[in-house]
């Protein structure tokens, strides 16, 4: 039976300074996730959450069919984990670490790990400890991916890393994806990684989800309508339309419910309507929410 | 006992493999200056117990606090493993480790307390219950690690362990069923030999099973 890969309802964490609430999320076989929010929104409690290193105060969380954390040791037998801040053992070489983790997965494709090596530009030899930043991403996605896992899970999987290794890891990524069973929860504050891999978007704030779409629905719904208006002349009262910036005779309208309907109820006035990026779209979507709760 | 377990025991003994030989060769060593004299045998107990203390610290603040520290912890638990699983690895893999380092230096104590003629054989039962005592400290200081999160928390507690030996030389060799035979030319295995040996047992099982009951039913483990 093919479960949804990772599902979420209902689910609630409390720390001192900080409760992820009331989180529902749910992805599908082959689908590829892109988990977005600022700093502290609750991104990597959310995917410790989902792997079963932390348990939730309330809700339900399944992964690959598992009930979390109860059964993270069989769930974790599919899942490749990857995270910026994650660390190999500093005491041993990667070489160590790719027989140890290939002792453990009988699938483990040696001859992947093997390309991934080589396209990494990593040395087996090479010791954890002395590894940098971007080597450290790369060698424990090489760890994660090798095993052929059915759900990836990274965790800011780009933070910090060059240009160069981003485009390494991404263009891995897409690798990945030409398998259309296994599926990708990708968290991360840089909405142009998201942007290239993703299929759905989650954006998350300050522990709570804000919104969730396919991409192009994202970028389809929204729009920046800069309007002039003539002296002595008023916008009519609009509909899904939640951002407004005044600057003497021009106004700039921000709308996540786009149509021809709308640009019709503005009348002659618009001079401009403008698609947004992702990054547009989430600054505006998280601003818009925070200004809704704290009314 | 499941591969993933066996798996990770092995990986401990791996990544603490110089840490144990450096301890086990150091204890030897210490007991071989303890040969030369009497201030080789000051200086080579000594050193023989800051081997055990020591090594014992760094196995515990190495194997489970930096592992927390650097995040490294992250990429043991992303496994297919069970936080139970985790803490039944950890403490038989780093107990192991330690034990391999005692063995061989508690041995060698025990070698020269019965070769060396100088030294005399009723003194035997003293450094046996030591031993076991720094075995007892060990899985102190492990079980500790387990489960306190903050570093302050584990310093405290290697601080009370540490404080520990020195209450145990002060309180167990005057006691008269163990002082009264020291310096016998046969070791006398008595009854406070025995009570002594059974409260050190008792404090090592604790020690050991504590962390399946609590730390091994954490919900949190980051």
């Amino acid at each position: 039976m093919d479960h949804k890969h990772i599902e979420m309802r209902g689910v609630r964490k409390s720390y001192r300074f900080f409760t992820l609430d009331d989180l529902s999320l749910s992805l599908e076989p082959g689908e590829v996730m892109g988990f977005v929010g600022p700093n502290g929104a609750g991104k990597s409690t959310t995917l410790k959450l989902a792997m079963g290193f932390i348990a939730p105060d309330a809700g339900e969380i399944s992964v690959l069919g598992h009930p979390m954390p109860e059964a993270q040791a069989a769930a974790k037998r599919d899942i490749g984990y990857v995270s910026a801040e994650m660390r190999l053992l500093p005491h041993a070489t990667l070489g160590w670490h790719m027989e140890f983790v290939k002792s453990i997965y009988p699938e483990w494709d040696g001859g992947y790990a093997a390309t991934l090596v080589k396209r990494f530009n990593l040395r087996p030899e090479q010791n954890a400890r002395s590894l940098s930043l971007g080597e450290h991403v790369k060698a424990t996605l090489l760890l994660a991916l090798a095993r052929r896992p059915r759900l990836l899970v990274l965790d800011e999987p780009t933070t910090g890393l060059d240009p160069v290794a981003r485009h390494e890891v991404i263009s891995e990524f897409m690798d990945v994806l030409r398998d259309d069973s296994r599926s990708i929860l990708f968290s991360s504050h840089n909405t142009v990684d998201v942007e290239r891999i993703s299929d759905r978007l989650t954006f998350i704030d300050r522990g709570r989800i804000v919104d969730s779409s396919n991409k192009e629905d994202f970028l389809d719904r929204w729009r920046r309508i800069h309007v002039k208006l003539p002296a002595g002349t008023s916008l009519p009262e609009l509909p899904n339309v939640f951002g407004r910036v005044n600057d003497g005779q021009f106004v700039t309208l921000t709308t996540n419910q786009y149509s021809e309907g709308l640009r019709a109820l503005i009348g002659p006035h618009v001079r401009e309507v403008q698609r947004m990026n992702l990054e547009e779209i989430f600054v505006a979507n998280v601003m818009y929410h925070r200004e809704v709760r704290g009314s | 006992m499941n591969i993933i377990t066996r798996k990770l025991i092995v990986k401990e003994l791996y990544v603490n493999r110089w840490m144990v030989a450096g301890g086990a060769l150091s204890g030897v060593a210490s007991i071989l200056i303890a040969t030369l004299g009497k201030t080789g045998f000051n200086v080579g107990a000594l050193t023989w117990l800051t081997t055990i203390i020591a090594t014992g610290v760094m196995l515990a603040l190495y194997g489970i606090m930096n592992e927390r520290k650097e995040n490294a912890l992250q990429f043991v638990l992303s496994l297919p493993l069970s936080i139970s699983e985790y803490v039944r690895a950890k403490m038989l893999g780093l107990f192991a480790g330690f034990l391999i380092m005692w063995s061989i230096s508690c041995a060698a104590a025990l070698l020269l307390v019965f070769l060396k003629a100088s030294v005399p054989d009723g003194i035997a039962p003293y450094v046996t219950l030591l031993c076991v005592f720094m075995l007892a400290n060990f899985a102190v200081v492990l079980c500790g690690a387990l489960h306190a999160q903050s570093e302050a928390l584990n310093s405290a507690v290697i601080v009370v362990t540490n404080m520990g030996v020195s209450i145990f030389m002060f309180t167990v060799g005057p006691m008269p069923g163990i002082q009264q035979h020291m310096w016998a030319p046969v070791p006398v295995w008595n009854d406070t030999f025995w009570t002594v040996l059974f409260c050190e047992l008792a404090v090592l099982v604790i020690a050991l099973t504590l962390p399946f009951v609590f730390a091994a039913r954490r919900r949190d483990f980051l």
